[in-house]
């Protein structure tokens, strides 16, 4: 209960993609689709953080397919949780460690405890795990790898799923033309909303690993609890060529469909701000899931972006690649 | 009132705690999955590390004595992503067959 | 000097827990265990205990919190009770299958619909199938035992399974009777500390939980089932140590009592054995041969010690505070598994069963004094007429 002092460790920036460590803690050897984004999402986080880490695996892709069949790809250590309670199996191990470590039957460097939830396991049936360990104000990093629908179980909408898409849950029919008639939540909003613990939010893309991974090691740094959501495009579900995963987080920034910032103690900053928006068509042409989707679905969808174009430019401070501060 | 033998081959670990693995996966060879693999053309290659933080699955690393990225054939899917973001254009997708070491000519899948 | 207090069974928990000094527990509020909690929260909060005290947002928090934390080697305990315990459910079997030894009070209470504050088994025997510890205390006394043992036999490295330590709502949780307090000294002697054989660790990295295939199912199933043979040896070495180091007096299995020439028994689980006993004895005062037997076990069910101590009974008659609807005997649950462990017997007894207690009812005297009659009845008999009397309903 009492506050003391324990052995946290301070990750330093990376500086280079040629400069940021070698070593994998997220090995080869994983049954995730070909070309899969959330998973090298997974790559990049584990490389960041480094071999002090705990991971907390909530079921969904980054399970099931990473951990087939009673084998993991992590070189750290895992545990896997429920779809429902990220959040709360983290708190658990995070509790433990602080009074192992008061009580002097743990001596070692307290560890990165992160837990790697998808959109559903963040927002839909994991959000009040997830928002009570941010209340409560565990020191965990929880990462929302978002894919944009409950994958794994083949495809269903979840709440991140973007307006129009084709899912096996909202599919286009005579009644419902578009599909998806809901707009998303907005995950780092709910955290930022009203969390007082909460110090630092961010918002990544696969496209941009040097940022994904200092954005990483500076919620890392911070102590308390810490939360970022991570755009993870899914060949097999957005149903696009596998080859431009990367290529479909570049034009999710590009036209506004995605932004990239990061909310540190009350201020925006955002890593970058295209001069001039793509059309949001750009981005949607590429992906199966949008294909029967017509102009006015198509409008709405842009209306909904332009939105969100206009409050990014309200604030809109941009600030060079972050580079994480040590310590709070 | 019972007895309860599992036979040692079937056995699972207590509590399903596995190990953690230590360089690769083995337990989950995924090469026989790609049709085509990335061939790189070292001219070309100028060492921007893209396709090394690009790949899901880790196929290219960095031979820090021989100053070279190399690939990993034994758990490529052939996604391709390498070679569509390598902005020197020293990658190519050749199809998997064209090779003598070709996945398909593995006995077992994995 | 062991200290004895006037102690409810919800202070009797929360003093064993900080003798056991648990160090990771998760609370949330729900009649009647809410106590446990606060007694606990207070003791740490005054420095008398040294605990992380997590606030669940919910009772599948709990398990959750707690399991991670037992993962780490951390001793974990929560609570519950009625729909509580319920929501919890999803947590159940990770919590066993995954071998994290956390302990769980519940202080039981009847399942909604509607809320109903009262007593009754029916929540925690609903998960008996899990693969978790369980039985009920029937004193205060008991609830401090069974909480100092459970660690114990939980932790125990053959058998590294979580432990539901329950007690009858209210007629336990609340109202205060004698406990003895034991010495940290004593504690100290029975209980090791815990050791998870395989814990989430930095520097021997583990993978808790990869999925599996339908044919590595069925091991882990049978591998599970496997333990359970295992339990009573532990339990037996428990007990035996328990009554040595604080001079109790409990058999490890099974409490008998007025047994050795008893033609009729009953068999009740909890606080309500209690009331049996002064019925038994006035009973006896009339010339009725009547006897009871008391489970200390629902998992492991102590099949061969039941079988045993109702071998030489002529009518059995089971005590049901909890439900079982649709089920063979179409009343509660015990009824079942005490005709199972009977079965095989030369000379099975008669076995019937009486719903009492449901809702938080007060079983009376005159209620155990009817049973009896019926139990004499169905002896002279020779048959049984029916397998479930609904106290207080059945026309006298």
């Amino acid at each position: 209960m009492q506050a003391f002092d324990y052995k946290k460790q301070t990750l330093e920036p990376i500086k280079s993609l040629r400069s940021a460590p070698r070593e994998e803690m997220y090995l080869p050897g994983h049954r995730t689709c070909s070309g899969c984004g959330p998973a090298l999402n997974y790559r990049l986080v584990a490389k960041a953080a480094g071999r002090d880490t705990i991971f907390i695996g909530p079921t969904g892709c980054m399970y099931v397919a990473n951990s087939s069949y009673l084998c993991t790809p992590y070189a750290v250590s895992w545990i896997h949780a429920q779809i429902t309670n990220g959040g709360g199996v983290a708190s658990g191990i995070e509790a433990a460690y602080k009074v192992l470590a008061r009580r002097k039957k743990y001596d070692g460097p307290f560890p990165n405890i992160i837990v790697m939830a998808g959109d559903g396991g963040s927002v839909d049936i994991g959000l009040q795990s997830m928002s009570a360990m941010m209340y409560r104000g565990h020191d965990v990093l929880f990462i929302c790898y978002d894919n944009e629908s409950y994958a794994n179980t083949g495809i269903q909408t979840s709440p991140t799923t973007p307006y129009g898409a084709n899912t096996t849950f909202t599919p286009p029919g005579k009644l419902v033309p578009e599909g998806k008639t809901l707009f998303p939540k907005d995950p780092p909003q709910l955290v930022i909303g009203g969390h007082p613990l909460v110090k630092y939010v961010a918002t990544t893309v696969v496209s941009r690993p040097l940022d994904l991974m200092n954005k990483v090691r500076k919620a890392l740094n911070v102590d308390g609890p810490t939360f970022l959501h991570m755009l993870a495009p899914c060949p097999k579900g957005w149903k696009f060529d596998e080859k431009l995963t990367l290529e479909m987080g570049r034009l999710a920034v590009e036209t506004g469909m995605w932004s990239l910032y990061e909310w540190e103690n009350g201020e925006y900053k955002y890593t970058h701000i295209p001069k001039k928006y793509k059309p949001v068509s750009e981005y949607m042409k590429y992906q199966g899931r949008f294909s029967h989707l017509k102009a006015e679905h198509i409008a709405k969808m842009q209306a909904f972006v332009d939105e969100k174009i206009q409050k990014v430019k309200a604030i809109a401070v941009e600030a060079a690649v972050p580079t994480p501060k040590a310590g709070a | 009132m019972s007895t309860i033998k599992v036979p040692k081959d079937r056995e699972v670990p207590f509590g399903a705690v596995t190990p953690a693995p230590v360089t690769s996966q083995e337990l989950f060879i995924t090469s026989n999955w790609r049709i085509v693999r990335p061939v790189l053309d070292r001219e070309k290659c100028a060492l921007c590390f893209q396709c090394v933080m690009s790949c899901p699955d880790s196929c290219w690393s960095f031979n820090e004595e021989k100053e070279e990225v190399e690939w990993n054939w034994r758990y490529c899917k052939g996604c391709q992503i390498c070679i569509n973001e390598c902005a020197a254009e020293a990658l190519s997708a050749v199809p998997e067959l064209d090779f003598p070491d070709g996945v398909v000519r593995l006995e077992k899948p994995f | 000097m062991a200290q004895e207090k006037l102690l409810s069974g919800c202070a009797a928990a929360a003093q064993a827990a900080k003798l056991a000094e648990v160090e990771v527990v998760c609370s949330y509020p729900i009649r009647p265990y809410t106590a446990i909690m606060m007694e606990l929260v207070r003791m740490i909060h005054n420095g008398e205990l040294d605990a992380e005290f997590v606030h669940g947002e919910g009772e599948h928090s709990q398990l959750s919190v707690v399991l991670g934390a037992s993962a780490c080697g951390a001793r974990a305990y929560t609570g519950s009770a009625g729909v509580g315990v319920t929501y919890a459910g999803e947590l159940y079997s990770p919590m066993a299958g995954g071998r994290y030894p956390i302990q769980m009070a519940i202080a039981d209470r009847t399942l909604d619909p509607p809320g109903d504050f009262g007593s009754e088994h029916t929540d925690a025997m609903t998960f008996r199938d899990q693969g978790w510890l369980m039985g009920w205390a029937s004193t205060p006394q008991e609830v401090f035992d069974n909480t100092l043992i459970n660690y114990r036999v939980g932790e125990d490295q053959r058998v590294m399974l979580p432990q539901m330590v329950c007690q009858d709502g209210y007629f336990i949780s609340h109202i205060p009777d004698k406990v003895i307090v034991a010495e940290p000294e004593q504690v100290k002697e029975f209980l090791p500390p815990y050791k998870a054989p395989h814990p989430l660790s930095l520097t021997c990295p583990v993978s808790h939980g990869p999925q599996i295939r339908p044919d590595q199912g069925a091991p882990m199933d049978a591998q599970r089932a496997a333990v359970f043979l295992e339990v009573p040896k532990v339990i037996q070495e428990a007990v035996e140590d328990y009554n040595r180091i604080f001079g109790r007096n409990y058999d490890p299995f099974v409490e008998t009592y007025m047994m050795d020439d008893a033609e009729i028994a009953f068999f009740v689980q909890g606080a309500h054995a209690t009331t049996c006993k002064s019925a038994i004895r006035n009973l006896r005062n009339q010339g009725v041969k009547a006897g009871l037997v008391r489970p200390r076990w629902v998992r492991p069910w102590p099949t061969t010690q039941l079988a045993e101590a109702l071998s030489r009974v002529k009518a059995v008659g089971c005590v049901e505070t909890s439900t079982s609807y649709g089920g063979a005997m179409r009343g509660g649950n015990l009824i079942h598994e005490v005709r199972a462990s009977l079965y095989d017997l030369p000379n099975r007894p008669l076995v019937t069963s009486f719903m009492g207690g449901l809702g938080g009812e007060v079983i009376l005297l005159d209620d155990f004094y009817y049973m009896a009659k019926v139990l004499t009845q169905m002896v002279k008999a020779k048959k049984t007429d029916k397998h479930v009397y609904w106290i207080g309903f059945e026309e006298e």
